[in-house]
């Protein structure tokens, strides 16, 4: 219990709701002070206009004055009303002061000042509103009254302020500990779900309130983050897996291999044709090894030193080129669709020519017999869009999305040889140039590949060689 | 047949390439670390040197700067574990005539050996001529014996870097950089197919065939009776 509640204490919650109980607080001190001092100036203006009005009808009226004064002084019974009439020597006619109070102008208007009462128990000293104008002979006429009542505001005013501000800090204190402890506790819980995925369950996620308050929109995000690490390391894992299984096929073969040939191989000639039937295999592992390195490396953006400007239409034509007696051996008509002229783009030409030798292998592998391949270049304003198009099986829509990742082969692959490498190292290639590739399907039905490469211009190849030299540009 | 100095550090990888290189004939020193090659590298005059990227005491491409500072042209081949592709680069910027990344095929690290060992005298040359074999560089053109050939571009310039080469067996990968000058390693059965086109254009009338294939290795153009 006191660990709960040294905790509470400690907790940031906790503080802010102490923070905002003492600012509510002292808003409400504000506020009370606020409206006290303008109930004391309301009463206290009151208070001067009635003594301005009393002695104004007093003063025009000199005959009646004294009878106004009395008036005045009678009208309240709780002695609270003062007022006198001096001659010119100061000596008093009427009323009840014992003297003209000192320092008071007889101007007309109120002040405060200290003066001398006649009462029935003889003269005091008090405080009093007054007022006093001059007689036309000379004298003076006094109207005055007591402050008492003005004083019993305030103080009524500052006893409630004071007495109430015990209760008020009270309940914003326990308010702001309620609240405290309810965040805490949605806190506990999503601290609890965070203990849960640090130990290795990948697969827990925050609590949602329904309020979709911070805590809430918080809690989605740091989900959605949760979905995405898991998602990067199913990725992992199964291209480890799959690493893994590739590996092991050729190995297990590749031992097989060697054991019967040790036990079984007579001549020299049998045995070095187990070595170089080894030798292929290991090639094979040895080439997906090289291959799953090259993907990770491009993926990393190492390369980007050996990027400079180079003719996509050479390059494409260079690929296809490169591929024709293939297909022609393999009964595939390829056909290239290159305008003439130079398409300078800026890039790594080797990689780009892979990425393409990639594209281009592969419709060419799944293109039947009598079938075609058509590659492409089209100029599209400041871009440039290479296409590998072929009539083979095509691409079912929902595998598109998937054939960009390492390993995978869509279904009607499987039979062929590879390592589903092909696609995945376009990718990444594509993805170091920033160029967008897809796949799409062809008139025919067949697999459209697309790359889109935006077009070097002249400007920004001037960029370059000019004033500021490239961050990537090789020393 | 060359004098030749391996600077390695993995004992194991030296054995195996000392092996072969010497099983080709070839004289092969080894030395382990770093300083110990330099040392020797300045010690004595090699027709080349074959080393490690990674080396004890002293990086493979610092050792091999500081030769080329001191004016030593020997004909060096880099060999690297690193992945990083750009490491080629830096790796010829160094000074570096050509540049192997592990793990490689013996016969490819032989062929590569060959080829700095034995690089075509004139390059400039237009008109060449092996055996029955001659070509027109300028005009384009390719005879065998006395029957005109009917070449694509490309295949003038892979029979011309062949007969530039005769005798010398040269590699898919070989063959890939220098006359389709990209950097990559495409299938092996994609230079197969070109070097087969070929062959069967130098061979249509029945001829004896120039070009061989070596297992698992590459291929080789051998020079016949010449004119006939």
């Amino acid at each position: 219990m006191t660990d709960r509640l040294s905790e509470l204490l400690r907790s940031a919650t906790f503080r802010w709701a102490l923070g905002i109980a003492l600012w509510s607080a002292l808003l409400a001190l504000v506020m009370f002070g606020f409206v006290y001092w303008q109930t004391a100036a309301f009463l206290r203006e009151e208070l001067a206009e009635t003594l301005r009005l009393e002695v104004r009808a007093a003063a025009e009226d000199p005959a009646g004055a004294t009878g106004r004064v009395e008036t005045w002084i009678a009208m309240d019974r709780h002695a609270t009303h003062y007022g006198g009439v001096f001659g010119r020597d100061g000596v008093r006619r009427a009323g009840n002061l014992v003297a003209r109070p000192a320092g008071l102008a007889d101007d007309g208007d109120a002040a405060r000042v200290g003066a001398t009462i006649e009462t029935a128990d003889g003269p005091i000293a008090d405080e009093i509103w007054a007022t006093a104008l001059a007689l036309p002979d000379g004298g003076t006429v006094v109207i005055g009254h007591d402050t008492d009542e003005i004083d019993r505001v305030r103080t009524t005013t500052l006893r409630a302020m004071s007495l109430g501000l015990v209760p008020a800090l009270l309940l914003s204190g326990l308010g702001g500990l309620v609240l405290a402890s309810r965040a805490r506790r949605r806190l506990a819980a999503t601290e609890a779900a965070l203990a849960e995925v640090r130990r290795g369950d990948l697969r827990r996620r925050l609590p949602v309130g329904t309020r979709d308050d911070e805590f809430d929109r918080l809690a989605r995000d740091v989900n959605r983050m949760l979905d995405e690490i898991e998602r990067l390391l199913e990725e992992v894992r199964s291209v480890g897996d799959a690493v893994a299984h590739d590996l092991r096929t050729p190995l297990t073969r590749l031992r097989a291999r060697l054991e019967r040939s040790r036990e079984q191989a007579t001549t020299v000639e049998e045995l070095r044709d187990a070595i170089d039937q080894g030798l292929a295999w290991i090639d094979q592992t040895l080439a997906m090894v090289t291959a799953v390195l090259r993907i990770g490396e491009i993926e990393h953006g190492r390369r980007a030193a050996g990027f400079s400007a180079f003719d996509l239409a050479t390059v494409v034509r260079e690929a296809a080129e490169l591929f024709a007696p293939l297909a022609e051996d393999g009964g595939v008509s390829l056909g290239v669709a290159v305008a003439p002229g130079p398409v300078p783009v800026r890039g790594d030409r080797d990689l780009v020519f892979e990425a393409l030798a990639n594209l281009i292998d592969n419709a060419v592998k799944f293109t039947p017999p009598g079938g075609g391949v058509r590659v492409g270049l089209a100029e599209t304003g400041r871009f440039a869009l290479v296409s590998v198009e072929d009539t083979g099986p095509g691409i079912p829509l929902p595998e598109r999305a998937r054939v960009f990742r390492r390993f995978y082969r869509a279904e009607p692959a499987r039979p062929t040889p590879g390592n589903g490498l092909g696609l995945g190292l376009v990718a990444a290639i594509a993805g170091l140039h920033g160029f967008p590739v897809e796949v799409g399907e062809a008139d025919g039905g067949g697999a459209r590949f697309t790359m889109l490469c935006p077009r070097e211009t002249e400007r920004g190849a001037d960029r370059r060689a000019g004033r500021a030299p490239e961050r990537n540009a090789a020393p | 047949m060359a004098k030749l100095l391996l600077i390695e550090d993995d004992a194991a990888t030296a054995e195996e390439i000392l092996g072969d290189l010497r099983g080709r004939g070839h004289d092969v020193a080894w030395a382990a670390t770093g300083p110990e090659g330099a040392e020797r590298a300045r010690g004595a005059p090699w027709d080349a040197i074959v080393l490690d990227r990674m080396l004890p005491g002293l990086d493979g491409l610092t050792l091999l700067r500081g030769l080329r500072g001191a004016g030593d042209r020997t004909p060096a081949l880099v060999l690297s574990a690193l992945s990083d592709v750009d490491e080629r680069i830096r790796g010829l910027r160094a000074g570096g005539d050509d540049y192997l990344a592990k793990p490689f095929v013996l016969a490819e690290l032989a062929a590569r050996i060959e080829a700095l060992l034995r690089r075509p005298a004139d390059t400039r040359e237009t008109l060449l001529r092996v055996g029955s074999l001659e070509i027109d560089l300028i005009a384009g053109t390719g005879r065998r014996g006395s029957r005109d050939l009917d070449l694509l571009p490309r295949e003038l310039t892979l029979l011309e870097y062949l007969m530039r080469r005769s005798g010398q067996v040269v590699t898919r990968a070989l063959l890939f950089e220098e006359v389709w000058n990209y950097r990559f390693t495409p299938k092996s059965n994609l230079i197969d197919v070109h070097l087969g086109r070929l062959r069967r254009k130098l061979e249509a009338a029945g001829e004896p065939p120039v070009i061989h294939s070596v297992r698992g290795i590459g291929f080789t153009l051998v020079p016949d009776d010449g004119p006939r």
